[in-house]
């Protein structure tokens, strides 16, 4: 018959650590994103950032030498691929200068205001998160910066993430491929709406709400109204798809941002309307969340956000 | 365990884990990287006292919790645990070198499943992840090559192989 006192003092200390590891989990869960938990964790990373700076500033030449010989194999191929890109780019700058200038004129045709500018603020990534499991990063700009709470993160490729954190000298980045991420997504060339789904390391899952639309290989998504600013490009559809006749149309992309190699960021001072758009993450509301006759109102404005640029417009804002 | 070794310890512990945040954000061979702390708590647990193993890997557990972006409590779970596992196992392998590779790649493989299973129970949806199966077996190969580096280097720190005051005895 099993007594208290036929264990161990080891395993006894064990199975004490366990319970309360466990109701650390129950405790912080709970809390749901505030109470001591956040405290804790806000606490540790101002404490934690100074070692990280000293210990990055330190292991940076091993860091480069690794990357440099990683990238000796792949610089030709990475060289042919950028002069093919440097020709497409060019190609649609002179479009999208002359599509400008045209909105210009219709815009003062039609009296409609420019939209509003957002500024942002730049960054470096200072680390990443502790374990293959973390789909975060931690950048050198905090509240004290400007940074805030839900705030959208970009490359010079497109959205990276969201603000999940902030202390006074950094900030936690939740990234787009976080499982738990759910971005409400637009396609450029249609503007058909969906529902785009972080799946950590793997190309992300595209849902779209009519079942009747198509997406092609290439097709770029950019942000539909919410959480996001709208017009930001987030991935690019890796396989076509076309629906099937009662079932919504599912398909995979993938992020436009350089996720995996990222080193400088800007953080976009945007604040998302409580009023307007639901919580994505809570998957209560995610149908009503995306008009369907929205993509075509944005669809203009998506086209003339340089979001590439030190201010990112805002377009397509919910009126 | 004396003050100093106890410093030592904990100094070391707090590297690893800013080195897995820093320098392994970018050697990453093959997009992964081997998990440093971990790594390190099952050097020690080898060593010290049965007690101070299990608080130890508790306490590096809370810490990878507060840099990591899952529940507070869930990686202390594990590297509590993983550090029970080696107090079970380590007589055994100061019998027969040859299977602390293994061992430590098991035991790595193990609580990063362990993690897995636990964090998509408590809403992380880590098993939801396409490339789970690399993110476990990658990080335990790179610290199974890496033991051969940080085990006798946590030896080396302790000052000796044997100097335990409680053995672990069941």
């Amino acid at each position: 018959m099993w007594r208290p006192g036929n264990i161990d003092r080891p395993t006894g200390v064990f199975v004490g650590l366990l319970v309360l590891s466990l109701a650390l989990v129950t405790v912080d869960l709970r809390a749901s994103g505030g109470g001591l938990g956040t405290t804790l964790r806000d606490g540790a990373q101002t404490l934690f950032a100074p070692v990280e700076r000293v210990v990055a500033s330190a292991t940076r030449p091993v860091a480069d030498a690794f990357e440099n010989l990683s990238n000796l194999f792949s610089l030709s191929a990475d060289n042919q691929r950028l002069r093919a890109q440097v020709a497409d780019l060019e190609r649609q700058l002179q479009e999208t200068e002359s599509l400008q200038v045209r909105v210009s004129e219709l815009e003062a045709l039609l009296g409609v205001d420019p939209p509003a500018g957002l500024d942002s603020i730049a960054a470096q990534v200072l680390a990443v998160g502790v374990s293959e499991f973390d789909q975060v990063r931690v950048i050198d700009k905090g509240s004290d910066d400007g940074v805030g709470i839900d705030m959208p993160v970009v490359d010079e490729g497109g959205l990276i993430g969201r603000v999940v954190a902030v202390t006074g000298s950094v900030s936690r980045v939740r990234l787009i491929t976080d499982p738990t991420i759910h971005i409400a997504v637009r396609i450029e060339r249609t503007g058909e709406t969906g529902v785009l789904t972080g799946r950590g390391s793997g190309p992300m899952v595209l849902e779209l709400f009519n079942t009747d639309a198509a997406v092609v290989e290439g097709d770029l998504l950019v942000t539909a109204d919410g959480r996001f600013p709208a017009g930001i490009p987030v991935a690019r559809v890796r396989t076509a798809a076309r629906a099937e006749v009662g079932f919504s149309l599912r398909t995979t992309a993938d992020p436009v941002a350089g996720l995996t190699s990222i080193d400088f960021v800007r953080v976009l001072v945007f604040t998302r309307d409580e009023a307007t758009v639901g919580d994505l993450e809570d998957q209560e509301r995610l149908p009503a969340t995306v008009p369907s006759d929205s993509g075509s109102q944005s669809e203009g404005d998506a086209d003339q956000l340089p979001t590439t640029t030190t201010s990112t417009t805002q377009g397509g804002s919910t009126p | 365990m004396k003050l100093r070794r106890l410093v030592a310890v904990v100094v070391i512990v707090l590297i690893a884990a800013a080195l897995q945040t820093t320098m392994f954000a970018r050697l990453r061979p093959f997009d992964s990287a081997p998990a440093l702390v971990l790594l390190v708590v099952i050097a020690f647990a080898r060593h010290i006292p049965a007690e101070a193993a299990l608080i130890l890997g508790f306490g590096a557990g809370v810490l990878q919790d507060l840099l990591a972006d899952s529940p507070l409590g869930l990686w202390a779970l594990v590297f509590t645990s993983a550090a029970y596992f080696v107090l079970r196992f380590r007589d055994r392998l100061e019998d027969d070198f040859s299977l602390i590779g293994p061992f430590v790649f098991a035991v790595t493989a193990g609580s990063l499943a362990l993690f897995s299973v636990l964090g998509t129970i408590f809403g992380e949806k880590t098993l939801a992840d396409v490339g789970i199966i690399k993110k476990v077996l990658l990080p335990s190969l790179y610290n199974m090559l890496l033991a051969a580096l940080i085990l006798p280097f946590a030896t080396w720190v302790l000052g000796a192989a044997r100097r335990r005051t409680t053995p672990f005895e069941l």
